[in-house]
Parts: structure tokens; sequence; C-alpha cells
């Protein structure tokens, strides 16, 4: 079909994502050196999107300031989901906004324009038409399981191997996909898309699952941000390697590729930058220091000497001089879960700094705007806020 | 300070003047009107916004109407009526005017015609011209030379637009108002601002003082005061019309307040190298002034003009900041030597540009800090630096005037030197503002202090010019009553206004002198009983003696007086907001003034 126009889910926070989605929900957060929203975006736009509704909420000024009112010269209306209560409750929040038959995509997991144009292309006089891949584990996410070209099935977190494919969350939906949102009862007080296409099979409406080879990569938690800069640097579509013209890189600095510099950065004498590094716009990174395998978020200062391996930051982060992060793998508690054997070196949220001279070991998580003393090691989780001297 | 819009073309008049009154509705809107043309002109006029006049609109057929001119109007003599609504014509209806400026010898022209038995429907300046037109032409000139002829007569400012029933013709003239011409395909547009027309064409022309301009389907021609036809540039606008767009927010002016990270990284953009700690700004190259520095603005640019003032003392020039109104009557010194700084977002305030051209005059050399290209400060000025904030539409400044600050640092730097020190922490500031936008209690203290008799900022070194610009801010949209002192003043006289009902804002950041000091000041008010509220970056220990805290990262003192302004921006914005003003487009006023 003609690609209309594009309902882009972006008001959900990510909490599995904490403390990095404080000010921001996780679509803004970095994939590469750009917005994982940017991305969704512009494969969007190659498959021929000529608008989009972006739904938005939690830290939605980010998204509204970055975007602005059009996106590669596409129109975009904002639409405001006050509380997040579910995809389905967000879609029914830009229904006026769109006329039917309309794509509705996940702002916060990147697809690429192939599961795009998949799907549409296979829609052809389903109710709802979904994009499902199989080449990656549903065991995190929604599951489909797809008989003849058919949805059969759709169940969240899928325990049994074989059985179900991972729901992409690219679908087109047709009026009645709506209604039957509409319909479906909320569970635990959350409006799922997913349970609007369940309610929709149920009322004997044709739902369709369109099987596709595209990429589709996720970050559930800090950690996958590294995996998911790797895979972006790896298909190079729409971040490349390379340093920005209005970047001041010093001659005696090394860029290793794959690496990105953006915008207005400084990489001082001496200094390492990648391999796997993504420095977003304006960040420093001191003399002789190194910093591979990172991603590090707009107007992160590295001090000199310091070493970040396997580091995610947040933006603004204060590195100190000779402060060193040794790198993954290390144990991340998120939540009331630990997980082990982690590729994290640290986490540094928003406006984390530190006095310099700190080590932290591997699978360190810093919340927003906590203060490490000068010579501190610290491991474990320090809170949003908190100072830290050890 | 109006807008005027222009038109011939292949037949969607109508359609082309609305959409082009309501891209220039930011210079004013208590009333708009149209004239279209189509053998005999008919013109619709309203008081009130566009709105008003499109209501009128809806049952006018205008297919096939070729030629038109339209107005959106800001009072400035008369009130804002239907009948002081521009188009004006003459008594028979077969001449059509809009105009913006001020024609100063209006009143003596109106005598002479009245005495000739012209009956006046206006109290407006602009009725005269129509009437001296249509004279004129009963006199037999043919319509080009009547619309010359009348404007010969006139004294002040002005950019007109004016056509004649059954042609299909827009005659324009200009003298110190702004007009652009655009050049389409098969249409030709007229505008006081190229808003109103990029949607149709991006290719202009400028027209420049007293030159004349007849329009037609097919094109310009562009002559000057004794008719010789001239080759003026033709320039391709490359900015984005889409910018107009509020972005889901409210107000364009919530928009514009979160858009300044992006606009500061914009204004520092390769002007500033971070490895050598140098700013370059190759507008400026060569200009290494000998004399004195004179910095003339209105309104919040004068703000920034004091900010930029301050930071040339502190680094050893003599550099003075003026209200450019009262510029003139000050009669200061200036020659060769002299460098006069015109701060001016639109480049086209009337009062900043008289007194560029004053010191164009007299041999100074003149640089305008602007943000809109091709402006008529950037073009008569013998240099130009841009901002780079983007459009504002937002009547009350706040992007502009944050790139305003940060413009004018790196002029200082660049004409005063610049250290590794300086660099860092310009690179600083984008961010800083960012964390205040993140994290701004700025709606809650606003929602403590709605009903509060008056609001008083203070402040001391960069932070005086934030206060008057936090009280300018939150009289333009709330229209409450505040004031911004510096902090040192406050006992001379303004303490007897401090009560219980007053919030005094204290900026307060970094430990030096001047914050100790201003600490010292708050404990004066507080002993008042006024609640205090403090901007603080948490390094002093005013945060004690506060009511409300409004903090600001630790961050050098150039980019603390931006940030701080931001949550003063913010405050005034939620104050607004709580009384339902409208906040785009506060009462009486209009986002460039382009006339004294």
């Amino acid at each position: 079909m003609q690609p209309p126009s594009a309902v882009v889910l972006a008001a959900g926070e990510g909490s599995r994502l904490r403390p990095l989605t404080e000010h921001r929900p996780k679509p803004m957060l970095p994939a590469a050196t750009k917005p994982i929203l940017e991305h969704v975006l512009d494969e969007l736009c190659a498959a021929g999107v000529p608008e989009f509704t972006l739904v938005v909420g939690h830290g939605r000024r980010r998204v509204q300031s970055h975007f602005g009112p059009s996106y590669r010269d596409r129109p975009i209306e904002y639409v405001h989901q006050e509380k997040q209560l579910g995809s389905g409750h967000a879609l029914l929040a830009a229904e006026d906004a769109v006329d039917a038959p309309c794509l509705v995509v996940n702002g916060d997991q990147i697809v690429d324009r192939q599961i795009l144009g998949d799907v549409l292309d296979g829609h052809d006089g389903a109710a709802a038409t979904l994009g499902v891949v199989g080449h990656a584990d549903p065991s995190e996410y929604g599951g489909a399981s797809i008989e003849d070209g058919l949805v059969t099935g759709l169940v969240e977190r899928p325990r049994e191997d074989g059985e179900y494919l991972l729901n992409a969350g690219v679908y087109v939906l047709e009026d009645a996909a709506f209604g039957a949102i509409r319909r479906a009862e909320p569970r635990a007080g959350e409006h799922t898309l997913t349970d609007g296409l369940a309610e929709l099979i149920d009322a004997g409406e044709r739902v369709d699952g369109v099987v596709s080879e595209g990429l589709w990569v996720d970050a559930t938690y800090p950690w996958d941000l590294l995996h998911v800069a790797d895979d972006v640097l790896a298909d190079g579509r729409n971040v490349e390697s390379g340093v920005d013209p209005d970047a001041w890189v010093h001659e005696s600095a090394t860029v290793r590729d794959p690496a990105v510099i953006s915008a207005d950065c400084v990489v001082g004498p001496g200094a390492v930058v990648g391999p796997g590094s993504c420095l977003g716009e304006n960040v420093t990174v001191g003399a002789n220091a190194v910093v591979e395998g990172s991603v590090v978020d707009a107007d992160t200062r590295v001090g000199a000497n310091a070493t970040l391996v396997d580091c995610v930051t947040g933006r603004g982060v204060r590195v100190g001089n000779g402060s060193t992060v040794v790198g993954g793998p290390g144990d991340v508690r998120i939540g009331d879960r630990v997980h082990s054997g982690e590729r994290l070196g640290a986490l540094l949220a928003d406006r984390a700094r530190d006095g310099g001279g700190v080590t932290y070991a591997p699978g360190t998580v810093v919340g927003s705007s906590a203060v490490v003393h000068a010579g501190s090691t610290v491991r474990g989780t320090i809170p949003d806020g908190a100072e830290v001297r050890g | 300070m109006c807008g005027i819009v222009g038109y011939v073309g292949d037949g969607n008049a109508l359609e082309v003047l609305t959409t082009g009154l309501s891209g220039l509705e930011y210079r004013g809107y208590d009333s708009a009107g149209v004239a279209l043309g189509n053998g005999r002109l008919a013109v619709y006029k309203r008081a009130g916004e566009l709105a008003e006049l499109e209501d009128t609109l809806e049952d006018v057929d205008a297919d096939g109407v070729r030629v038109g001119i339209g107005h959106t109007r800001w009072s400035t003599h008369g009130p804002p009526t239907d009948a002081n609504a521009h188009p004006h014509t003459d008594a028979a209806g077969r001449v059509a005017v809009v105009h913006n400026g001020i024609i100063e010898n209006y009143a003596a022209l109106r005598e002479e015609l009245s005495a000739a038995g012209v009956a006046f429907e206006s109290d407006t300046d602009t009725e005269v011209v129509p009437h001296l037109i249509a004279r004129n032409l009963e006199r037999g000139m043919a319509p080009e030379r009547a619309f010359r002829a009348a404007i010969g007569r006139l004294e002040g400012s002005y950019a007109i637009a004016a056509t004649v029933a059954g042609s299909e013709v827009v005659h324009a003239a200009r003298k110190e108002s702004p007009l652009v011409i655009g050049l389409g395909e098969g249409a030709t547009y007229l505008a006081s601002d190229v808003p109103a027309f990029i949607e149709f064409t991006d290719r202009v022309i400028y027209l420049e003082d007293d030159q004349f301009a007849r329009l037609d389907a097919g094109g310009a021609v562009v002559a000057d005061a004794d008719g010789a036809v001239l080759d003026p540039p033709v320039d391709t606008i490359e900015w984005d019309p889409e910018d107009a767009g509020k972005s889901g927010y409210d107000h364009y002016m919530l928009k514009e307040i979160n858009e300044q990270p992006s606009a500061l990284r914009d204004c520092l953009r390769g002007r500033i190298d971070g490895l050598e700690g140098s700013v370059h700004l190759e507008e400026l190259a060569g200009l290494e002034p000998s004399g004195p520095i004179q910095l003339v603005a209105c309104g919040t640019s004068y703000h920034a003009a004091l900010f930029a003032a301050g930071m040339f003392r502190r680094r050893g020039i003599h550099a003075d900041a003026f209200i450019a109104s009262e510029y003139h009557a000050d009669r200061l010194p200036v020659d060769a030597d002299t460098l006069v700084v015109g701060v001016t977002q639109s480049g086209e305030t009337a009062d900043t540009m008289r007194a560029l051209r004053e010191a164009n005059r007299a041999g100074a050399r003149t640089l305008a800090v602007t943000n809109v290209v091709g402006s008529s400060a950037a073009r008569e000025c013998d240099r130009t630096l841009y901002i780079r904030a983007g459009p504002e539409i937002g009547v009350a400044a706040t992007k502009t005037f944050a790139s305003q600050q940060l413009a004018l640092a790196l002029v200082v730097a660049e004409l005063t030197g610049s250290s590794h020190g300086l660099v860092d922490e310009l690179r600083d500031v984008p961010d800083a503002v960012q964390t205040v936008l993140d994290t701004s209690r700025a709606s809650e203290v606003a929602d403590a202090y709605v009903d509060a008799d008056a609001y008083f900022f203070i402040g001391r070194g960069y932070q005086y010019p934030v206060a008057l610009e936090g009280a300018l801010k939150m009289k333009e949209i709330t229209y409450r009553h505040a004031e911004g002192f510096a902090a040192g003043e406050l006992k001379h006289g303004p303490l007897a206004l401090v009560t219980e009902e007053t919030p005094v804002f204290a900026l307060v950041t970094g430990e030096g002198e001047l914050a100790r000091k201003t600490v010292g000041n708050v404990k004066e008010v507080e002993a008042r009983g006024a609640p205090v509220v403090a901007v603080s970056d948490g390094r002093t220990e005013v945060d004690r003696y506060a009511d409300e805290l409004l903090s600001v990262p630790e961050i050098g003192e150039i980019g603390a007086a931006v940030a701080a302004n931001v949550q003063l921006q913010l405050v005034s914005y939620w104050v607004a907001n709580s009384l339902g003003r409208s906040i785009d487009r506060p009462r009486n006023l209009a986002k460039s003034v382009t006339v004294e």
C-alpha cells in the first residue's frame, strides 16, 4: 500500500533504563549519538511516510524541542498522553489526529525500512497487520503466534521457545482496530495495543502477521545502549563513523574506528577515542584520556588521563582527571533484580560528577546529579543526588 | 508597527493575502484588512485579531481576483476601530492604500486636503495618502506618476503599498520601514517581512530607503526617487517557514524558552575553538576599536547591551549601553574611533536604526548584532554578527535574549582576548540552561505568588541586567507591576515599596563580593517580611533566607547570567499562564517596534 501517515508512540519513560530517564523518555536516549526516536523517524522517512503524529508524555518537552514542527520536511503533530496507561491508550489519544489506515510504531525501539516496507506491502484486506521478526528472542517482549499468515495469538513475555515470534511493534491499523482497542478491558490499569488486537481476533476479524528479516533493536537495560550503538554503527545507514566537521580533535589524538565524534566536541592531545565509542554534541575528552566502547552523551566532560571502558553516560556528566571506569563485565542491580555478568563498566546518569582519581568497579550505577569525591572507589548503585566519599 | 502585504498574480489574491497577514501577525494585531481589485476595489476591514477579518471574509466570493493589498495594524494614531483599520481609500473608492510607519506631516496634509473639500473617514495618518493619489489622478496623472507624486509629499517613515481600481498593479515605496518583494512564477508578492509569502516563494528583493517598486504578475520594477530603473540583487531565503509551528507547546513563548539550549549551541558553533581556547568571529576581522564602545538598543536588547558593556568594562575597555531612543538626546561625542554596536533582534527597531544611522553619518564604525538576515541593521552597519537564534514568534523575547548574551560575550572576547577558561565557560552554557529547563520549580513558585501586589528583582554585576530583564518579562506578559533594581539601590528608595505582598527575586550566583553583598540585601527585605525567591547556585548562604529556591548550576558568571534569566522567564510564563493572559501577544505590544 501507499505509505500512510504514521503514529509514533513516544510517551513512555522506560523505567528499566532509570536513572537515565529522569528527564527524558526512552525514545530520547542515544542510539550511538542520535536519539532512538530519530532513527525511527529516519526509517519512516525512508519507507515513504509523509507525516508523523508523535504521542508524547514523560519528558515530552525534550521530544518537542528536539524535533520541532517537522522532521525532514514532513510535518509532525504532537499529541499529549497525560498519563501513560499503555500503548493502546496512547494510540486512542492520537485517534482524532489520524485517519485509518495508519502505520503505528514504537518510538523507543529501532526498526528499519525493511520491516516497515514488509508490513506495508503485506497489508491487504486485514483489519490489522503486524510485523514480527524471527531473529530475536521474544522472551522479554511481546510474542505473536502466526499460522498461514494469520495472527492466532498474542502474549507478553512468552516462556516457551519456538511457538512465538517477536512482535516488532510495527502495525497497520484500520478503523476496526481502533474500535477493538477501545473495547478491550484494561488489565492492571493498562490499555495495551496487543490486548486490542486480541479483542479484534476474538471478534472474528482478520489480523495478519508479516515475518520480516529487517533490523530490530531494543534497549531494555542501560547496558543495551552499548549493543545498540554497536548495531547502529555496524548498520551505518543513519549514523556514520567519523568526526563531525565542527568538532575539534587534536592532531596527536587517536580516533579508532568505529567511533562517532559529534559537533562541538573537543578531543585533547594524546587522547584515544574508540573503537566503539560515540560522543554526543559538545563532549570534551581531556588530554591522554581513553574512551573505548562507550556511549557518552552531550555536554559530558571527561578529564585528562581518565579512562572510560564500556561506559554509558547521561548528559552533562563530569568525569574528573584520572578517574577510571575499568569496564565490564559486572553485576548490575536494576530494581529488585541483579543482572550478572553484563557488559557495563559504569552507568553515570545526567550531571553526575566526580572529583577525579575515582575508580568505578564494573557495573557501578551513579544516579543523576550524584557527586563522588576525589580518590573514592565506588561500586553498586548510588542514588540520585547522593554524595559519596569512600 | 504594522505589517503590510501585496499580491499580483493569477487569481487567488484573497487566499495569498490572508496567508500573508497571518505570517505577519507578530507585528501587530489590533485590526486587519484587505483591498481586492477586480475591476473595482472591494475593501474589507475589521478591528480585532485576524480571525475577526477571516470571519467577515468567509462569504466573500473572491475567485479570480488577481490583485490586492492587506494590512495588520498596531495603533499609533487613533484607536483600533473598523474605520481606522487599513486599507484606506479615497472618497470614490478608486485608490486603496496600506501603510506601515508614521507620516509626520499628516496634520498639515490633512488640513490642506480638508480645505480642498476632502472628507476624512478615519483618525489615521495614512488616510491622507489615498486622497493625495486620487487628487493626482483627477489632475490627469497616470497611476504610477500619481503614486510617486503623492509619496513625494510625505515626511516621516513609511512602507506603503497602493493599488488603483482597474489596474493589475501594486505600487510600493519605502522609507525607514521594512519592505520586501517576493518573486514567484506568474505572481509577485510584497510584504513587511518574508514569513508573509515564504510559503509561495523564497526569491526576494529587499527594497531600500527611497526606492519605489511597481509590481505586476510578471515581476517587479524597482526605481529610485528620480525614476531611474535599478537592478537590485535577488536573494534566496534559506530558513524553514515550518519553524513557525508551536511543536506541541501551548505557546510560542514556552516553545522558544525550551529551544534555548539548541539556539545557544547554534550561536557558538564554529565560533569558538575548544582546543586552543580561542574565539574566532570572521565577521569582526580587522575591527580593532581604538576608542570607546557604545551599545545602543531598546527593551530586552538593551538589557543584553548592559550585560555586554559590563563585560567590556571589566576588561578595561570604555564601553556604555544606551537606550536607543535616548541616545540621540544625549548628543554623545562620536567619531571615527568610536564603535557603535546596535543590538536589535529584528534588525528593524526604529529607535536603534536611527541611532545607527546617526553613528554612520558621524563616521563611527557600526556593528549590528541581530537575529534577522538581510534586516535593515544588517544591511546598513559596517559589520554584522548574527545571533542565530532562529525565528522568534512570541512577542516577549526569550531565546533571542539568551543568544544575544552569548553573541555579545563572543564579541567582547574577540575584541579583548579570550582564554581557555572563557571558552570552557561558554561551552558549558547550553547544558546549564538544559539543566534549568529540566529541573525548574518555576511553576510552583509562580503558583505561590500569583496574587502578589508586585514583583521586585534584584541583582549585582552581570545579574543586574538580568534583574531588569526579569521584571520586563513579568510586566510584558502578566500585566503585573514589576521592577528590577541594582541590589545596592534597594535601600536608596525602593525598599519603601517592599511589603509582605511583594516577593523579591534575588539573583545570587558565585561566591564573590557581589554575591555576598546581595545576600545582605536579601536580609534587608526579609526583615521587612517580604517573601524572598532566591535564584541561586547554592554557593552562598542565601538559600537559608529564601522562602523559595530556583536553582541554577554552578557555572561561570556569564553562564550564570544566562541560566538565572531562564528561571525568571519561566516564572513570568507560569504567572501569565495562571492569569490566562495572551502570552504570545500581550496587549499593546508588538514584536518589532518599527516606529520611534
